[in-house]
């Protein structure tokens, strides 16, 4: 993904604020998206979409840690890029705690923004292709028969073919067969790669 | 019969008749001449008859010429008399034609003693006797007529002219009744003389022989003169019949005023033309105890007081000099030696011609209503406040002595003057319409409804007054009674009350405003933020090459007015920091909410605090010191998010409302979902240094209600039904608001 697809999530009540961010970022070439309040982006959105947020902390209503809370309990990754009225430390610590991405003080310095939003677009971009890796390894995990994932599990925890036939009640000639059909369908170019990606996949050895 | 005897006793009888009733009137009246003139008229005319009636009788010439001879006696006594009549009964008449026939008369007579036989004839030759009445004789003289009877005949002539002449100046003076007078008996005078003279005329010139018939002549005037004198009786006779009833009449009403006067409760006196007293009631003498004797004249100044005695005399001889009314108050010893004060009332008198006949006055005893005004007026000086009795007109009636003392007037330069002395030049003018409004709606209120109000005093100085009026009705009329309070202490004590007020204000606006320092920040940070974002990006438009930068005029307006919103943020704060004067102007409550608001927006966000503010549009504007109620909102909205501190962040809800209350008041309320205030606090938290918050003055609460009572509201606190309290102020809305 490139970052030209990415956006930049406003999320401020003070329309001043939400105005000169939009020149801002719109001036940088990043595409925006701004919002009044928290429930507001809640409903309007999608997690699919890529970017970062650059929060209020302080807003009627949902403020910015409960904002954060909220998206986390949902799985959504997008990196946050808090921005507060005053030096509120302990509101900081807890943000950063959280997994802020940034946490930056009105009247904030355009250069700061801009290179903290650039570092947050980065960090979910990489996340972004990471996840989207580890689904493809596990796509091809999941195209495997219930006794060839019994066959992995047991190869990937070091078990030679005749230990696993006896295992399995089967004969060694059949083991080496699921095998095979497990590298074919896996692609994995040896035992060592098959390990790195079922670990990747998070599979267990048995 | 004889009918010449029957006719002539006749006429003698009933002429002799006439006279002696005349005469026996005379004798009642004595001073009514012309009744007696009146019988000697009748006895002559009886006489000439008696001399006529033996002529006729005569046997021969001398008989006969002797009884013409006595003729001439009451023919001067007839005549005579008649003039005397006519000038008295017509008092009327040129007085010279009735002597000359009076001279020529006597005359007659004295000539017809030199004449014989008598001054009708010469000579009388021979008797000739006529048949007269079938078969009657009498004798005709025959002989020289004597030419000196001329004198007789011209008497007669002047007799008629003076009948004619008083007739007609009679007859001139124009009553009807006197004109019928006048015609009758001036025309039958002189128709019957002239009847009776011409026909003696005739005889004596021999034109005819007929016997003499003068008296029958003279007896119609007779009882012409009779009729005309009896209808005098008659007349005379209705009128004592009149005057005794009307003499009954008035000794009845004399009756009557006497039973009046002395049964009445009321004292009544009279006086003559000299002043001098002439009659007391019975309820007079009995109040003095004293004797009618005693009192009449001038007795009666006896029993009035010595201090009054003088006034008194005064005002009744100016009075009666002048002959105007009068009413005077003295003091009158009653019998029992006691000196009650006695209102006496005096009119002039007058007799049904208008012509003066003294006075007539009553007199009660006031003491009880003198007591009774002196109780009031001793109430009235014992008052502590200044006290003025004004009348309908506008007089001052009554003082005491605090009015002096406030305006520097003495009591004698105040009474009787109008009560404007005593209003400052500039509202003079319009204060009698006021005073006219008050007794068209009396009711007891305070005078001028809010304004300050002031007295001018004697000096020319004005003095701060709060005057209270009540309306007194009493039989006399409507007065108005002011109370008027010197406020000049009190006002100054209020100046350095409001002064130390303001500054107390002053101090906790700094005290709240630095608690509320972190929202102002906020308020101003983020202006600046937008600001600074905004000028950057301009500069990142500016420095890269082929930048769009269409936006530019744009940002640059966001930039002016976001500097302008951090400029009006700083003006807010200079405002409540300010420590100035007072200064009401009209307001509208709803944008003082919300200034405020927008102070304190932060704060509520920071709280989690949902504001819900409910503003009635239209409000009625209201007078007060904007910085002042802006303190009073902050104030009461800083101390309901202080008290939803403990309440968890969702159920933080703070309600601003502003209404109208009554119509003329303009309420704002702040709620708050709180824990509510206890009763032990509810009843301390108006108090300065009471405070249930670990930091605070404990002054706030207190200010807030003491600038509310300084605009003339009220401040409230009540605790909400469900949860939490709210705190409510009203203030009354500007005269022009709820018109």
């Amino acid at each position: 993904m490139s970052s030209w697809a990415a956006t930049v999530f406003v999320v401020d009540d003070d329309l001043s604020i939400r105005r000169s961010l939009t020149h801002l970022f719109g001036a940088t070439g990043l595409n925006v998206a701004v919002f009044a309040s928290a429930q507001e982006f809640l409903e309007r959105y999608d997690p699919s979409a890529s970017g970062c947020l650059v929060l209020d902390l302080a807003m009627p209503g949902l403020n910015g840690l409960e904002l954060q809370e909220m998206l986390a309990a949902r799985g959504s990754r997008l990196p946050i890029v808090f921005l507060t009225g005053h030096g509120d430390l302990p509101s900081g610590l807890k943000a950063l705690k959280s997994g802020a991405a940034d946490f930056l003080t009105k009247p904030v310095d355009a250069t700061d923004l801009i290179e903290a939003v650039r570092a947050a677009i980065e960090k979910d971009r990489i996340a972004r292709q990471v996840n989207a890796e580890v689904a493809e390894i596990r796509r091809r995990f999941a195209t495997l028969t219930p006794r060839e994932h019994e066959v992995l599990c047991h190869v990937i925890s070091g078990k030679l073919n005749k230990q696993i036939a006896a295992h399995l009640g089967t004969v060694e000639k059949t083991v080496k067969v699921h095998r095979g059909r497990v590298m074919d369908k896996i692609k994995a170019g040896s035992l060592a790669e098959l390990i790195r990606l079922a670990e990747r996949a998070g599979i267990q050895p048995s | 019969m004889n009918w010449v005897n029957f006719i002539w006793a006749l006429s003698i009888w009933a002429s002799l008749s006439l006279a002696a009733l005349h005469f026996a009137v005379w004798l009642q009246q004595t001073k009514h001449l012309a009744y007696l003139l009146f019988s000697v008229f009748a006895v002559s005319v009886a006489a000439i008859a008696l001399c006529e009636w033996n002529t006729m009788l005569a046997r021969n010439p001398e008989q006969y010429g002797r009884m013409m001879w006595w003729v001439h006696f009451p023919m001067f006594s007839g005549a005579v008399s008649l003039v005397g009549f006519v000038s008295l009964y017509f008092n009327a008449g040129r007085p010279w034609l009735g002597y000359t026939a009076c001279a020529l008369r006597l005359l007659d007579l004295v000539m017809n003693f030199f004449a014989a036989p008598n001054l009708n004839y010469e000579t009388i030759t021979g008797l000739r006797h006529v048949t007269v009445f079938r078969g009657e004789s009498i004798s005709i003289a025959e002989g020289v007529v004597n030419p000196w009877i001329k004198v007789s005949e011209l008497s007669w002539l002047f007799l008629l002219l003076f009948v004619a002449d008083a007739s007609i100046t009679r007859w001139r003076r124009g009553d009807p009744n006197e004109r019928r007078r006048a015609a009758f008996v001036g025309g039958a005078i002189i128709f019957f003389i002239l009847m009776g003279v011409g026909y003696s005329g005739l005889i004596e010139a021999g034109l005819i022989r007929l016997p003499y018939l003068t008296s029958l002549a003279f007896l119609a005037i007779v009882v012409a003169m009779g009729y005309e004198l009896s209808l005098d009786v008659v007349r005379a006779a209705r009128l004592a019949r009149q005057l005794r009833a009307s003499e009954d009449a008035s000794r009845e009403s004399e009756a009557r005023f006497r039973i009046l006067a002395d049964t009445t409760p009321v004292m009544v006196w009279m006086s003559g033309t000299d002043m001098l007293c002439t009659f007391f009631n019975k309820t007079w003498l009995e109040f003095t105890g004293r004797t009618i004797e005693q009192e009449l004249g001038n007795g009666w100044f006896e029993g009035v007081h010595a201090q009054d005695l003088k006034r008194c005399l005064e005002t009744y001889t100016s009075s009666f000099n002048a002959r105007q009314s009068f009413t005077m108050e003295y003091r009158l010893r009653r019998a029992d030696g006691e000196y009650r004060w006695i209102l006496d009332t005096g009119v002039a008198r007058h007799m049904p011609g208008g012509e003066f006949a003294g006075y007539i006055g009553s007199a009660i005893d006031i003491t009880p209503h003198k007591q009774a005004e002196e109780r009031f007026r001793l109430v009235i000086e014992a008052a502590p406040n200044a006290m003025v009795m004004v009348n309908a007109e506008g007089k001052i009636e009554l003082i005491n002595a605090e009015v002096e003392s406030i305006f520097g007037y003495s009591r004698q330069e105040l009474v009787g003057q109008s009560i404007e002395m005593l209003v400052p030049d500039h509202v003079r003018s319009e204060h009698p319409n006021h005073r006219g409004g008050y007794f068209t709606h009396p009711q007891a209120r305070a005078m001028g409804a809010g304004r300050e109000l002031f007295g001018r005093q004697k000096d020319g100085g004005e003095v701060p007054v709060e005057i209270g009026l009540s309306p007194l009705q009493t039989p006399a009329g409507l007065f108005v009674l002011a109370s008027i309070v010197d406020i000049t202490e009190r006002r100054n004590t209020e100046l350095e009350l409001a002064r130390q007020r303001n500054e107390l204000a002053h101090l906790s606006r700094v005290t709240l405003l630095s608690e509320l320092s972190v929202s102002i920040a906020h308020e101003l940070n983020q202006p600046l933020t937008a600001i600074l974002t905004n000028a950057q990006t301009v500069q990142l438009l500016l420095s890269k090459e082929g930048a769009d930068r269409g936006e530019l005029p744009e940002i640059l307006c966001e930039i002016v007015d976001e500097s302008k919103r951090a400029g009006e943020v700083i003006r807010r704060l200079r405002v409540l920091l300010k420590k100035g004067e007072i200064n009401r102007a009209p307001l509208d409550m709803n944008e003082v909410v919300d200034s405020v608001l927008k102070l304190i927006r932060s704060d509520l966000v920071n709280q989690h605090i949902a504001a819900d503010v409910q503003l009635t549009p239209d409000l009625p504007l209201v007078d007060g010191d904007e910085v002042q109620l802006q303190q009073v909102l902050l104030n009461l909205i800083v101390n309901a998010c202080d008290a939803m501190a403990e309440v968890k962040a969702i159920e933080r809800r703070l309600l601003v409302c502003t209404e109208v209350a009554d119509g003329r008041e303009v309420r704002v309320s702040i709620s708050d979902q709180g824990r509510g205030i206890s009763p032990e606090e509810l009843e301390r938290i108006f108090e300065p240094f009471f405070t249930t918050k670990k930091v605070g003055t404990g002054l706030g609460l207190a200010v807030c209600r003491t600038i509310i009572s300084a605009h003339g509201g009220e401040l409230r606190a009540v605790n909400n039904p469900q949860r939490g309290a709210t705190f409510q102020f009203t203030l009354p809305a500007t005269a022009q608001g709820t018109e």
